[in-house]
């Protein structure tokens, strides 16, 4: 065996160690921690990479760690969603760590700063682990870990509102575990296995019909709390905001779509949409789904723009992205889950790129108040105009990936006619323009005009406006990424 | 109803009850350090569950013997999947703790609602 | 073609140079755009079927043209208007332009859609330029009016893609009755109607416009007036030839409601102009029954009424360029912007009164200026289409026009006090930037009413439009 073949168990591996190791590193040297962080991350993303060309090849890359034979053994199984949920772990994680470096050595102790970088390589390693895994048990078991270091990374500061927040977070998350973890136990008790493939192919064979859709509903429960799915968000609002803004542009763009995927995992791998034994239950609860995110859409962008702070007002906005990115998958057609997975896309990016903006003006500023932005698209254009670019995107505006997304969500709801969801979808558009277009005015048309610029470092700077690049370039370039989200989409809804 | 039923299934029920009353726990006290317990008791609950799945009555140790036959041998599974189990939760109350800790620094109270009341977020 | 430039210092040499430089990358076209060729270019594909691309034709051609010479004019005109933000002014105008191009020559309706919306969004910095409390309420209500309707044209472009199958112009309908049903084609077309015609004013849509014009910069209103607003109509002649086609519009029979829905607009327009006291929102309630020209023409679903509806978008664009420019000399010599001020300043300001007058008399449709032409056609083609009783609308509007135009021309040069003879001597009348764009539209007014045929003149090629479609 080559040494490429491992690629798929070293892209958990690697920063895993490294996560291990950054505490030690940090006892030798306290600065040493970022570029071993940053090695440990860019390493990751070399091997999630140069996975792409296998799996499109083949469809799934499939591995054994230790040669345990899966139904038995963890098995490693990359597909299309996989790949590319975790290139996109990979790249964003990767643009935010190295924002990380100039805001963390001035917002936090410098005793803590070790314990960050661990922390958020574990955060990356736990995410990109709960992608891969063929195994049900082991996405838990991921799944507790980028949990915890997202507990703790909330917390990090250590002020009273951060203690505050990430304690319910912790309440509603480890709930929401529990539940998780009740379903594997109940879906283990009928089934008796716990490779994913393995459980599809065993409850197709039919005779499963009351168990296995209590153990849904579970696990429905649990990854609507970790996606922060309408009505048990409540969250999300609080731990978004006051987290660091990295941390912040982490759990937003990436932490949350892990529930998303859960979600898919469970509704699309384990119980296939084919599967006869207990399809009421199946189709009820992802219609159950489709409202409480049509209900999202609406409902967040209505809180968001009643926001007056401006990290809060983006943490809305993202409850209201899962919901497009649900209502999508929801739609149950190939285009629905293509738009669904491309807002993946868009949302991280658009933002990841909000965050990381609200985190230079703190840095340089301390302004979390919208109405106290004024004037700063003269004195920090770049942030400014990166912002101003993401919006298009969150708001769904041509040329962006936003847009790409929200066009094959429409065009999904269109092939199920629900024009109910449309409408919903076309007001979240407006509502998202409202809250939006009310910082770039803010940004840009109110205030001095003294053309002093004072921008932020550029290791902050090049983060933001690269993410704020990307959304137009996946706007404008789509054809790159819909091939194998279509791909992906087909795969899932063949089961 | 079946008595004698519900008396072998005795430890499936006393996991369901456990598992509300850690719920409710959570859901309805106050007291920061009571939701962790309630939060421990879910997970008690849950463990409770998984081991009664893979249990078999007077079942031999999972080893490959002479004479023993698998059928016969208690699941492993579950008990090892408890064991992760196990970790992830006393992680979970150890951050929890933690946090309770520096909670009670800032606020002087463990109490959920007069911490809510101490500062209006925003 | 589509080059947008941002230099801070240089912005303005490099802004008129790039719009000088678009007219002459527009021109060598035009002996292909005469012919009815068509040259399309596929920029990038987007996703299946959907892609970025452009397309060279007569009606592309012809309002890219009058874009190209209407914006030049406009911005020789700001050289002498605008004081402040040059640099974001200038930038975000150049970037209208090229968006506004790409709408003109968009070959499919993704690709207009996306220049559309960025045109809505860049649009807003020229109106709340001022940045006054009145420029950003009206900024407010128009970002209002144009998102929304840009999520309506949104819906209506899915509808059409997962329906029609395709969303290219192919100078044909493509849209097919036997294939989608009637309630869904005219879901489809309400919703295209509703979506443009919010940039098109279209009356129970109209709102925005009579705050926003008067709040921007007089160059950047002449250029909402005369082109933006144009844009709208842009997408629905886009809409009507080549997604859904004459004969199919005939069968469906949208064309009476939305003759009416033009008729009302003309008629309420002018009525509102009329009780306006302040000149730009007069001439904004004006530029609201004008578009409803060209809605009218377009609608009559006649060869006649068409070519009077497609010449009056420049005849419209160099009439009102003329008023608004005009209005914008007023304001800045003489600081007076309600009518009730101006007896009098004929005298301080005469040649851009005149020019004023000579705008006030093409709205009128007096002969020899190009309104007179516009309401000719129309005029045609409501005979052509079989619907008479619209000359009435055309007749009572140009008489509406007379009554809120000629008052003003009337008190400005003969009412009121006496000039001061050694200001008149001492000082010349305006800059002469500002000036010479409001003679250049003035005398297109006359030109285009007298030489209609001649090659090259808006005539020619909409006639080779028209004959394409009809």
């Amino acid at each position: 065996m080559s040494f490429s073949s491992h690629y798929s168990i070293l892209l958990v591996a690697v920063p895993l160690a490294f996560a291990a190791l950054c505490p030690i590193v940090g006892m030798w040297k306290r600065e040493l921690c970022f570029p071993f962080s940053v090695a440990g991350a860019a390493a990751a993303c070399f091997f999630i990479f140069s996975l792409w060309g296998k799996v499109i090849s083949k469809g799934v890359v499939s591995y054994t760690p230790g040669g345990w034979k899966p139904p038995l053994g963890i098995q490693i199984r990359i597909d299309y969603v996989g790949l590319f949920m975790a290139s996109i772990i990979g790249a964003v994680g990767l643009a935010v760590l190295v924002y990380s470096w100039r805001y963390v050595s001035r917002e936090l102790d410098a005793e803590k700063i070790p314990y960050y970088y661990t922390l958020y390589m574990l955060l990356f390693a736990s995410m990109l682990g709960f992608v891969v895994t063929g195994d049900i048990f082991n996405m838990f078991v991921f799944m507790e870990i980028f949990s915890i270091s997202s507990y703790a990374l909330v917390a990090i500061t250590g002020q009273r509102r951060a203690v505050r927040a990430a304690f319910k977070y912790l309440l509603m998350g480890a709930t929401s575990s529990v539940m998780v973890l009740l379903g594997i136990a109940f879906l283990y008790s009928t089934v008796g296995s716990l490779n994913m493939e393995d459980i599809a192919g065993r409850l197709a064979m039919g005779g499963y019909t009351s168990v296995a859709s209590i153990a849904l509903v579970l696990f429905l429960i649990g990854f609507a709390v970790k996606a922060a799915l309408f009505p048990v968000h409540i969250w999300l609002p609080d731990a978004h905001s006051i987290a660091p803004s990295p941390i912040s542009a982490v759990l937003s763009a990436l932490v949350i779509k892990m529930g998303v995927l859960g979600i898919l995992r469970i509704f699309f791998t384990v119980y296939t949409p084919g599967f006869a034994g207990i399809e009421g239950t199946w189709t009820a609860l992802l219609q159950a789904i489709a409202w409480c995110a049509a209900i999202s859409i609406v409902l967040a962008s209505i809180m968001a723009i009643i926001q007056r702070d401006f990290k809060v007002m983006i943490a809305y906005s993202s409850i209201a992205h899962i919901g497009y990115i649900l209502l999508g998958i929801c739609m149950l057609t190939d285009k629905g889950l293509t738009g669904g997975l491309y807002n993946i896309l868009a949302h991280a990016l658009g933002k990841g790129c909000f965050f990381l903006v609200a985190g230079i003006i703190i840095y340089k500023h301390d302004l979390r108040r919208i109405t106290s932005l004024r004037g700063l698209g003269r004195s920090m254009p770049v942030t400014a105009g990166a912002f101003a670019v993401a919006s298009l995107s969150i708001v769904g505006l041509p040329p962006s990936a936003g847009f790409i997304a929200k066009w094959y969500i429409l065009w999904g709801c269109l092939q199920k006619q629900h024009y109910v969801f449309m409408v919903m979808v076309l007001l979240g558009s407006l509502l998202s323009a409202i809250y939006c277009f009310r910082v770039v005015y803010y940004m840009f048309f109110v205030g001095s005009h003294s053309a002093e610029i004072d921008e932020g470092p550029a290791t902050m700077i090049v983060p933001a406006a690269s993410f704020a690049a990307a959304t137009l370039f996946f706007g404008i370039f789509a054809t790159l990424v819909l091939p194998s989200l279509s791909s992906a989409a087909q795969a899932l809804l063949a089961g | 109803m079946n008595f004698s039923r519900i008396a072998h299934n005795l430890n499936y029920v006393f996991s369901v009850v456990l598992f509300l009353l850690g719920l409710y726990t959570i859901a309805v006290k106050p007291n920061l350090v009571k939701k962790i317990m309630g939060l421990n008791i879910m997970e008690t609950s849950v463990f409770l569950f998984m081991v009664s799945i893979g249990m078999v009555g007077s079942g031999n140790a999972p080893v490959v013997t002479e004479g023993v036959k698998p059928a016969t041998m208690v699941n492993p599974i579950p008990q090892a999947l408890i064991l992760t189990g196990i970790v992830v939760a006393v992680s979970t109350t150890a951050v929890a703790l933690s946090l309770c800790i520096r909670i009670h620094e800032h606020y002087d109270s463990l109490n959920a609602f007069e911490i809510l009341g101490r500062d209006e977020l925003f | 073609m589509l080059w947008n430039r941002r230099r801070p210092g240089l912005a303005k040499v490099v802004y008129i140079g790039s719009t000088v430089a678009t007219i002459l990358a527009i021109l060598p076209l035009y002996p292909r755009a005469l012919d009815g060729a068509i040259t399309t270019q596929r920029l990038v594909s987007i996703a299946p079927r959907i892609s970025l691309a452009f397309r060279v034709d007569t009606v592309g051609f012809y309002f890219a043209l009058l874009l190209g010479v209407l914006w030049l004019l406009c911005s020789i005109y700001s050289l002498g208007y605008i004081q402040k933000n040059e640099t974001r002014y200038y930038c975000f105008l150049s970037l209208n332009l090229s968006f506004c191009l790409g709408v003109a020559l968009s070959a499919n309706m993704f690709t207009l859609f996306i220049f559309y919306e960025l045109m809505t969004l860049f649009t807003y910095p020229l109106i709340i330029h001022e940045e006054t409390e009145q420029a950003r309420k009206a900024g407010l209500k128009y970002l209002v009016y144009s998102v929304s309707a840009g999520a309506v044209i949104m819906l209506g472009l899915i509808l059409q893609y997962y329906y029609g199958g395709t969303l290219s112009f192919l100078g044909h309908g493509t849209l097919k009755l036997s294939q989608v049903g009637k309630p869904i084609l005219l879901t489809i077309f309400s919703i295209y109607m509703l979506g443009f015609g919010v940039k098109a004013c279209i009356m129970p849509l109209h709102g925005w416009v009579p705050d926003a014009h008067p709040a921007a910069p007089a160059p950047a209103s002449a250029l909402l007036s005369g082109v933006i607003l144009k844009v709208g109509i842009f997408g629905i002649i886009r809409v009507m030839f080549d997604v859904f086609g004459i004969e199919l519009l005939k069968t469906l029979g949208v064309a009476l409601p939305m003759l009416i829905v033009a008729s009302f607009s003309i008629i309420v327009g002018s009525l509102f102009a009329l009780t306006q006291d302040e000149l730009k929102r007069r001439l904004a309630y004006s530029s609201v029954a004008q578009v409803a020209y060209i809605v009218l023409g377009l609608f009559l679903l006649a060869p006649d009424g068409a070519i009077g509806g497609l010449l009056h978008i420049a005849h419209h664009a160099f009439m009102k360029g003329c008023l608004f420019l005009a209005a914008g000399v007023i304001i800045h010599e003489t600081g007076k912007k309600k009518v009730s001020e101006m007896s009098g300043i004929g005298s301080r300001i005469p040649l851009t009164m005149a020019a004023f007058a000579v705008g006030a008399l093409g709205m009128m449709g007096i002969p020899l200026t190009c309104g007179f032409i516009t309401k000719w056609f129309l005029g045609l083609g409501t005979i052509q289409a079989h619907h008479p009783c619209f000359i009435a609308v055309l007749l009572i509007s140009s008489l509406l026009n007379a009554v809120y135009f000629l008052p003003i021309v009337y008190v400005a040069f003969f009412k009121g006090e006496s000039p001061e003879g050694e200001s008149r001597l001492l000082r010349r009348e305006t800059k002469r930037s500002m000036l010479v764009p409001v003679m250049i539209c003035a005398g297109m007014i006359i030109i285009l009413g007298v030489f209609v045929t001649v090659k090259g003149f808006p005539y020619s090629l909409v006639e080779v439009v028209v004959k394409a479609v009809f």
